[in-house]
């Protein structure tokens, strides 16, 4: 009987463990990292899982689409829980900078934040990844997009 | 005692499995009113198509950001939408409606809100969309307090969260009026801008949609065998076909990285478009526009 029980308990810890590791951070979460964008206006934000790396290998996060308005200055918010805040980062690329050349990073920019004046209406892409050898324990993370106002 | 525990562990697994919320293999389109055949599409394409869609708040932003002042009148008058009756004209009436309270929150019209939320709640209702739109805290937020931020912040996300639902939901035909209200109501309210005072920053917003409308219509398109999508996408394709008037140039240019008061990197490329076109023939794209979202509205 014991045995069975050490058994349940087992395959219940790996079943909802799992469950988990899926979960997306907090509404709480996003809307505080939304404030930190200052007098920019929320438009979006791109919430994720993130699972633990297990090969040097394996790339984890989450990639979106959004169309972006030329003429408009974005800001790009990249937050995430505390003891993971230089694990992860956020990146703004498209079709002509693919991720690897992208338009910017909150890693290459050196800020969890970074503006960027759209020149061109059109499909541009933000991915939430763990950065290079990162990633050794799951976490979540919220990148958010916000208006900052029209670049005339 | 082996089948009890093949029991227990059964009974686990499928509790645990209905917190699942994967991608969908397939998505089918029917509108419930709607009982035209169901389109097979690429789920990946579609949602991604529709997720990068501009957020209902941002051309109210610009708007308001370009200090135009406020009128309520160009708004879609909330006893019209009560009047939506099919899951077409309700779906496209929440992103319509959804827009406009983008712009009452940026202006901080407070009555006009309220009265905004009643309808977008009543539309959400009879979508089933209802439990993404809080409409209680909402109401409260706008007659109550003066956090703005909280109020913009959870208006978008039930928007979004509405959006995402009805993409998980197999109902991505509803998804996809959303945002065509969205842009829709967005662009309508640029081109009456345009109409008050003329400006080269709001011309070129309209005339820069060209590939906007493009993505919009690769989205509509998939539900082109549904009748009333047919009939409307008919007029985007008149749309599409006034901005092939409009020339989108792509100059070459060094990029410029700047920083701001509070050291935040701002990133301005090179790279940027020239947007060409005539008075005449803007004239006619706005006007289109204005017709398209009027028809829609009177369905």
């Amino acid at each position: 009987m014991k045995k069975i029980a050490i058994l349940i308990a087992i395959t219940s810890f790996f079943i909802f463990a799992s469950g988990e590791a899926q979960a997306q951070c907090k509404q709480q979460r996003v809307y505080q990292c939304a404030r930190k964008g200052g007098n920019a206006i929320y438009l979006r934000d791109f919430n994720t899982k993130l699972r633990a790396v297990r090969s040097e290998r394996s790339i984890n996060g989450t990639k979106w689409p959004v169309v972006l308005n030329r003429g408009t200055r974005y800001r790009f918010i990249l937050c995430s829980p505390s003891g993971h805040s230089n694990d992860v980062k956020l990146t703004l690329f498209d079709s002509k900078h693919p991720e690897m050349r992208p338009w910017n990073s909150t890693e290459k920019s050196g800020r969890n934040m970074f503006d960027f004046i759209c020149k061109r209406s059109g499909v541009y892409y933000v991915s939430i990844r763990f950065k290079q050898g990162k990633g050794r324990r799951k976490t979540c993370a919220v990148g958010i997009l916000s208006f900052v106002g029209k670049n005339q | 005692m082996i089948k009890k525990l093949i029991f227990i562990i059964s009974v686990i697994i499928v509790f645990a499995s209905c917190g699942g919320g994967g991608d969908d293999a397939t998505i089918t389109g029917p509108d419930t009113q709607d009982t035209s055949r169901a389109v097979q599409i690429d789920p990946a394409k579609i949602n991604g198509l529709i997720e990068s869609f501009p957020s209902p708040i941002e051309m109210a932003a610009t708007i308001e950001d370009m200090k135009v002042p406020y009128s309520k009148k160009h708004l879609v008058p909330t006893d019209v939408a009560n009047d939506f009756d099919s899951n077409f004209e309700k779906a496209l009436g929440l992103g319509m409606l959804s827009a406009d309270l983008g712009y009452l929150n940026v202006y901080n019209r407070k009555n006009a809100i309220v009265e905004y939320l009643t309808s977008i709640k009543r539309l959400a209702d009879a979508l089933d969309v209802d439990q993404f739109f809080e409409f209680q805290t909402l109401k409260r937020l706008a007659t109550n307090s003066n956090n703005l931020d909280s109020l913009m912040f959870l208006s978008v996300t039930s928007y979004h969260d509405m959006d995402e639902h009805l993409r998980k939901t197999r109902r991505s035909n509803l998804s996809a009026l959303m945002i065509t209200g969205v842009w829709t109501e967005g662009q309508y309210l640029a081109c009456k801008v345009n109409q008050f005072k003329r400006d080269t920053t709001t011309e070129e917003i309209i005339a820069g949609q060209k590939d906007i409308v493009k993505e919009l219509l690769s989205v509509l398109e998939f539900f082109d065998n549904k009748p009333k999508f047919k009939k409307m996408n008919d007029q985007f394709r008149e749309l599409l076909k006034l901005y092939d008037t409009v020339e989108i140039k792509v100059v070459e240019g060094e990029d410029k990285i700047s920083y701001t008061q509070d050291s935040i990197q701002v990133i301005e490329p090179g790279e940027h478009t020239e947007i060409i076109y005539t008075e005449e023939n803007l004239n006619k794209i706005e006007n289109k526009i204005i017709k398209i979202r009027n028809n829609l509205i009177s369905l």
